[in-house]
């Protein structure tokens, strides 16, 4: 009995430490990414530049260390490649929280913020608060972004108004009215870039999904949506786990179901729509990632939500140095890298899942 | 020690009231099956007392406190639902199914501590699942993962386990093992089990108390013998034999379909049988319209059992005893109304080989005898010989032998398509329309 106490004691703790090693791992590679992401393009800078650079301008550390860098190579660094990997971080990392708990929430692995239109609707109300020239800051938050999130929210409440049949919501028909709105809102986004070219310098951006002009008033209005939203995610990361027992099943485990979905809806669409607001519609991250991250680490959303966010970070940065490197010095848009990369290994995984499941 | 009271609840979906008027108690260690045909609101009155369906009036009393002014996951403390299973969505492990029976007693941002654990492997253990701790849960066998599922609610170590036709998708060995596994915990922890039932046998056999529901409303309840057929008519409305099931003491229901709108016919048919050997004939004969009667059996004997059952008119003789002159002489007077008699294939013993002697009688008076001949009539004869030498008799006068009851019934049904008389019956059309039946069989 003493003995049985002892295993299931390091059977708990093990569970904690193996979650911290697979963070701690997935953030060093997050870093190695970051760093990369900042070396590789049209000018590559040698990694010690890059971290001299780094070491000469944290405030504190540049007490102890200062090196002799180009004004150039600084400024390339400070102001163009390192905000513009962190946009990329944080717009994966947005996403792919943003689709862990939407197929958490609707208990489908094909759930996603472009699938439920999410993406779409926050595309639509970032479009149209350009258009209508309301695209100004105040304190610190952009109007744009706001248009974006009640965009994203209005959208997804549409959706999953109009899937409602009775006090249920069938996946299947939730899907499909999302695909269905997505595909319209996507028209009119793509309706007003040719009705007002002259707007929208970033166009490729919104349709694509690109990074090319994301400088650091973007990591700044996009971080507080998304740091909200994550942590108000993560708080339900096990009434999520019991949702995949079903949701009567949750019910009577004590989860308050409504008010977790209305809850988890605006907190996905805070994130979505910050995340669309500095990348545009970027496909597949929200998708891709959780599943693969559920794959690999466990489908226990109080590691798979931490997770995924690094995984949709580091994949996002990946992403990004590939549309710059490809067909350099043309930039692809990063939509069109996601969906290549990500398309064929989706279906890779699925095969592969399939000859485990009939083996 | 009384644990969950239902008083006088209503429910309504929208303005349709479900349940009417229910009231019940329910006690620790109890094993309650819930019984009704579907549409009675069995699963409704499931809902009310899982905190899913508020009841419009009356009220549900857990331990004293009304469960609807309770929070969700304090009653999550005291009582497990079982639902119909819904489909896990994501691979987990067992284990970690069985460790979110832990959640109500883990405050949001607390881990399973190693006591959550030991508590899930004692629930593993006890439904004899632990070596499966390490498998997904999308790879379990329907019996293994409502097992876990089950070990999921003993986790949560309830007062009360609640559960919603839990063997449905079982097969029949999973059925009883799951069913075990529920009396025990009624035995031996102590649980409240109220389960939804559609198997009314296998309710009868495991659970100690039953409601039976119609109409949302109880019909009766109580211990098994609530399981009588007039209550098994009045809720399901199909007629049954309700037996007991020798080996476990508990009742045991056969439903019997009736065919409740034949036109009668006007012809009478006498069937001499015995031993179970007319059972279904004479089912066949009553549902086909046939006025029918029989004679002579003796009481407690199958087929006796089966024309009370029928509502047969039929002379019986005390059981185990020899025909006496009287049954006897009662059986003449019946076959002599009778257009056409009928004589299975049984055995015959020295107690009934007067029914051969009233088989003769019958073709003596011109009335046409048909004997089946499923058995030779030596395997069944225990006279030495004195059956055997009847038999010849009977067929020198013209008894008919006709080879199994299949090809009875469609010679029956050919005969009596045109006109029905005694003659109907006799040699003359008997003949050829055998002979038709049997060239259409082949």
């Amino acid at each position: 009995m003493l003995n049985k106490s002892k295993s299931s004691k390091s059977n708990a703790t093990r569970k904690t430490q193996k979650w911290a090693l697979i963070l701690f791992t997935l953030f060093i590679i997050l870093a190695c990414s970051i760093v990369l992401s900042i070396s590789i393009g049209y000018v590559s800078i040698p990694f010690s530049n890059i971290i001299k650079v780094f070491l000469t301008n944290t405030p504190g550390l540049n007490r102890l260390f200062s090196y002799p860098v180009s004004t150039v190579d600084t400024a390339l660094i400070l102001q163009v490649r390192f905000p513009r990997a962190l946009c990329a971080a944080l717009a994966g990392a947005a996403l792919a929280i943003a689709g862990a708990a939407y197929q958490g929430l609707f208990r489908n692995p094909m759930a996603d913020p472009y699938t439920i239109g999410a993406s779409s609707g926050a595309a639509l109300g970032a479009t149209t608060a350009v258009i209508v020239g309301l695209s100004v800051t105040i304190i610190g938050i952009n109007t744009m972004q706001i248009f974006a999130f009640i965009g994203c929210l209005l959208t997804v409440f549409f959706v999953y108004a109009i899937s409602r049949v009775g006090s249920k919501v069938p996946v299947q028909t939730l899907l499909l009215s999302g695909i269905a709105v997505s595909i319209l809102l996507g028209a009119i986004v793509n309706a007003y870039h040719s009705l007002f070219p002259e707007q929208f310098r970033r166009s490729a951006f919104w349709l694509m999904g690109s990074f090319s002009y994301t400088e650091w008033a973007d990591v700044w209005s996009a971080l507080p949506f998304i740091i909200i939203g994550s942590i108000v995610i993560y708080m339900f990361s096990r009434d999520l786990n019991l949702l995949a027992l079903g949701e009567s099943e949750a019910t009577h485990l004590g989860v308050d179901l409504e008010k977790m979905k209305k809850i988890l809806l605006i907190a996905s669409a805070f994130v979505t729509a910050a995340a669309v607001s500095i990348s545009g519609l970027i496909a597949f991250v929200g998708l891709i990632i959780p599943h693969v991250t559920r794959m690999i680490f466990s489908p226990d959303h109080r590691i798979l939500i931490p997770a995924s966010a690094v995984m949709g970070a580091i994949f996002l940065v990946l992403c990004d140095i590939l549309a710059r490197v490809v067909i350099a010095p043309t930039e692809l848009p990063v939509g069109v890298v996601t969906a290549v990369c990500g398309g064929p290994f989706f279906l890779y995984l699925m095969r592969r899942k399939k000859k485990v499941d009939t083996s | 020690m009384v644990h969950l009271k239902i008083n006088n609840i209503n429910c309504y979906y929208d303005s349709i009231k479900i349940i009417e008027d229910i009231s019940f108690q329910f006690q620790t260690g109890q094993f309650v099956g819930i019984l009704g045909p579907n549409g009675s609101g069995k699963t409704t009155l499931l809902k009310s007392i899982s905190h899913t369906l508020k009841p419009k009036t009356g009220t549900i009393l857990l331990e004293d406190d009304d469960i609807y002014t309770l929070k969700a996951v304090d009653i999550a403390k005291k009582m497990a639902v079982v639902s119909q299973g819904a489909a896990i969505a994501f691979s987990f492990t067992a284990l970690d199914v069985v460790l979110m029976g832990r959640s109500p007693h883990l405050s949001r941002f607390a881990m399973e501590s190693e006591k959550d654990v030991a508590i899930a492997k004692k629930a593993m253990t006890y439904t004899g699942t632990l070596h499966l701790q390490d498998r997904l849960i999308t790879e379990l066998s329907g019996g293994e993962r409502q097992r876990i599922i089950i070990s999921r609610a003993l986790a949560q170590e309830p007062q009360v386990l609640l559960l919603d036709e839990p063997t449905t998708f079982l097969d029949v060995a999973n059925q009883l093992e799951i069913m075990d596994l529920l009396k025990q915990l009624c035995d031996n922890k102590k649980l409240l089990v109220i389960g939804v039932f559609h198997d009314f046998n296998l309710a009868a056999r495991y659970c100690d108390s039953l409601v039976l529901l119609k109409n949302g409303k109880i019909v009766a309840a109580g211990t098994t013998d609530v399981l009588t057929s007039e209550n098994i008519k009045t809720i399901f409305n199909i007629d049954t034999v309700v037996k007991q099931n020798s080996i476990t003491k508990t009742p045991y229901i056969i439903p019997i379909s009736v065919n409740h709108e034949v036109p009668l016919r006007s012809s009478t048919i006498h069937v001499i049988c015995g031993s179970g050997s007319g059972s279904s004939l004479l089912k066949r004969l009553t549902d086909d319209g046939y006025n029918v009667t029989v004679g002579v059996l003796n009481l407690l004997d199958t087929d006796q059992e089966t024309t009370s059952f029928l509502k047969i008119h039929t002379v019986t003789e005390a059981p185990m005893s020899p025909i006496s002159e009287s049954a006897h002489n009662d059986n003449l007077g019946l076959i002599k109304k009778a257009d056409l008699v009928i004589v299975t294939s049984f055995p015959y013993g020295p107690g009934n080989i007067k029914n051969l002697d009233a088989a003769t009688f019958a073709i003596e008076q011109g009335i046409p005898v048909f004997l089946l001949d499923e058995t030779l009539i030596e395997l069944r004869d225990y006279t030495k010989g004195q059956a055997q030498e009847k038999m010849k008799i009977l067929k020198n006068k013209g008894a008919v032998s006709i080879k199994d009851e299949k090809t009875l019934l469609s010679a029956l049904n050919y005969l009596t398509k045109k006109q029905v008389s005694k003659s109907t019956f006799s040699l003359p059309h008997v003949v050829p329309a055998l002979a038709t039946v049997e060239e259409v069989s082949h």
